[in-house]
């Protein structure tokens, strides 16, 4: 089995994992997608949508897990791709599923009506940001000068036609890789550093706090998951350079590492932060005569897409699991994207000129 | 501070935010030399236009309640403690608190419940020591 499809296998259970605890990591005010005062988020309907769509993705985790094990044993990779992407997208049918149930009822009820639905802003976030913890890319940015360091000491002594020795292109493949990931995820955790807080118009206070906390968190579990992931790169080279003679599943170890331990701080951090300490937790009949968040599900096409032209952001958090997502109706959010795109694109022909790594 | 708005509320936007800012002010959350987020930011953080943000400050900036350079950034220019308002402040503001008594007394409130009222509100503002006597 290659590494490429060890990591397409790990993929499918913990994706299926991830997003069938969803709704249990997403704030109660937010369910698949709909926008809901706090008080409904007990409502019969909401409960019984919640488990049904647990049944359902657990029944297509298990059988994608067995599927992509099978296919996998034949060491076919696009095989185990395929089953991820039919993975995704029979959970996209629960999540629609649920969703519609949810917002037709809301529709039918009015569960907004004559409700003060506000928005609110902590401006001490802004005064007084939280600083980007880049003591954190130091273990990423040492794995870079290491692999830097050992195809220099190694390059002369590679055979003659040696594939990696073919151009400075192909020698510096691993590194470009390497750095690509660091600079993509730098920059987008700078953009997110920038982006709003989630804020909860039930206790402002206190959600804001478990925000600082969040974006701290995740940063660092971020930047130790790059540098695991330039990790699996230079043992990989190491491999290609003919220096390391072990099993490439060994190589994808890091990148495993990174990704379970990712998948533990993100279910027990919550959406925005929701399920870490912050004091005072405040239950469905505290918030009850309290404001609501503002209805804003016409911004959310499918419950997942944000749309705003009005809302000068970025980047804002999902609405659905835990993350942030681009504004596609700001143009700089398309810029980014469009780099992004850009550097996989090279990425892709850099792969296509030194075959698999 | 936390700066609260209803989007979809009656009152415009921009004058949402010029009250809670002008009430934070009052309350001494945000006394006198304390920063406040960029046009941009505070945009970024309510969702709303940056120009509706703008308008806001603007609007502070002209009241003397604000600062605004591009060294120092947006800051309270001053509060309850920064003495006396310009001179004709207070004939301006008379003419607008008339207005708002008058809705009061329009609808049938009591004056008993007017002046209860009043001095529930001056009480989440602060004063100086020995001023509000």
């Amino acid at each position: 089995m290659t590494p490429a499809t060890l990591i397409a296998v790990l993929y499918v259970p913990m994706t299926g994992v991830l997003i069938c605890l969803s709704p249990a990591i997403s704030r109660p005010t937010l369910q698949f997608g709909v926008r809901i005062p706090g008080d409904r988020a007990a409502m019969p309907v909401v409960r019984d949508e919640r488990r049904t769509f647990y049944r359902r993705t657990a029944a297509v985790a298990s059988c994608c897990t067995i599927a992509a094990l099978l296919v996998a044993r034949r060491g076919s990779t696009w095989a185990v791709q395929v089953i991820l992407v039919a993975e995704l997208l029979a959970d996209l049918g629960c999540f629609g599923l649920a969703r519609n149930k949810i917002a037709a009822a809301k529709q039918a009820g009015g569960w907004f009506a004559g409700r003060r639905q506000v928005v609110t802003a902590d401006t001490s976030w802004r005064t007084s940001p939280a600083r980007f913890p880049v003591r954190w890319l130091t273990p990423a940015v040492a794995v870079i000068a290491a692999t830097v360091l050992i195809e220099v000491l190694r390059h002369p002594s590679l055979p003659p036609g040696h594939p990696a020795a073919r151009s400075s292109f192909t020698r510096y493949g691993p590194v470009i890789g390497q750095l690509y990931v660091t600079v993509l995820w730098t920059g987008l955790l700078l953009i997110i550093y920038r982006s709003r807080p989630d804020v909860d118009a039930a206790d402002p206070a206190l959600s804001a706090r478990q925000y600082r906390r969040f974006l701290v968190v995740m940063a660092r579990t971020m930047l130790t998951l790059v540098a695991l992931i330039d990790l699996s790169v230079l043992l990989s080279a190491l491999r290609r350079w003919q220096i390391g003679h072990f099993p490439g599943a060994v190589a994808v170890l890091p990148v495993a590492a990174g990704l379970v331990i990712l998948s533990v701080v993100t279910v027990r951090a919550g959406q925005g932060g929701s399920r870490l300490s912050g004091g005072r937790r405040p239950g469905p009949a505290a918030v009850a005569d309290r404001d609501d968040d503002r209805d804003d599900d016409r911004f959310w096409k499918a419950g997942l897409f944000y749309v705003n032209r009005d809302d000068p952001a970025i980047m804002v958090g999902r609405r659905f699991g835990v993350g942030w997502t681009f504004n596609f109706g700001n143009r700089l959010a398309w810029l980014v994207l469009g780099v992004i795109a850009g550097g996989l694109a090279g990425l892709l022909i850099l792969h296509a000129v030194l075959g698999p790594l | 501070m936390l700066l609260t708005i209803e989007p979809d509320g009656t009152v415009p936007i921009y004058l949402q935010i010029r009250d809670r800012i002008v009430e934070a002010i009052a309350g001494g959350r945000q006394p006198a030399g304390s920063p406040l987020p960029s046009t941009r930011q505070l945009a970024v953080d309510l969702g709303v236009n940056f120009h509706t943000v703008n308008k806001s400050y603007d609007l502070l900036r002209q009241e003397g309640l604000l600062r605004i350079s591009r060294k120092t950034g947006t800051v309270v220019q001053r509060d309850a403690h920064s003495g006396p308002p310009d001179p004709g402040w207070a004939e301006d503001w008379t003419g607008r608190l008339r207005t708002l008594l008058a809705e009061a007394a329009a609808q049938g409130l009591p004056a008993e419940d007017i002046v209860r009222h009043c001095r529930d509100a001056l009480a989440d503002f602060a004063f100086p020591a020995g001023a509000s006597s």
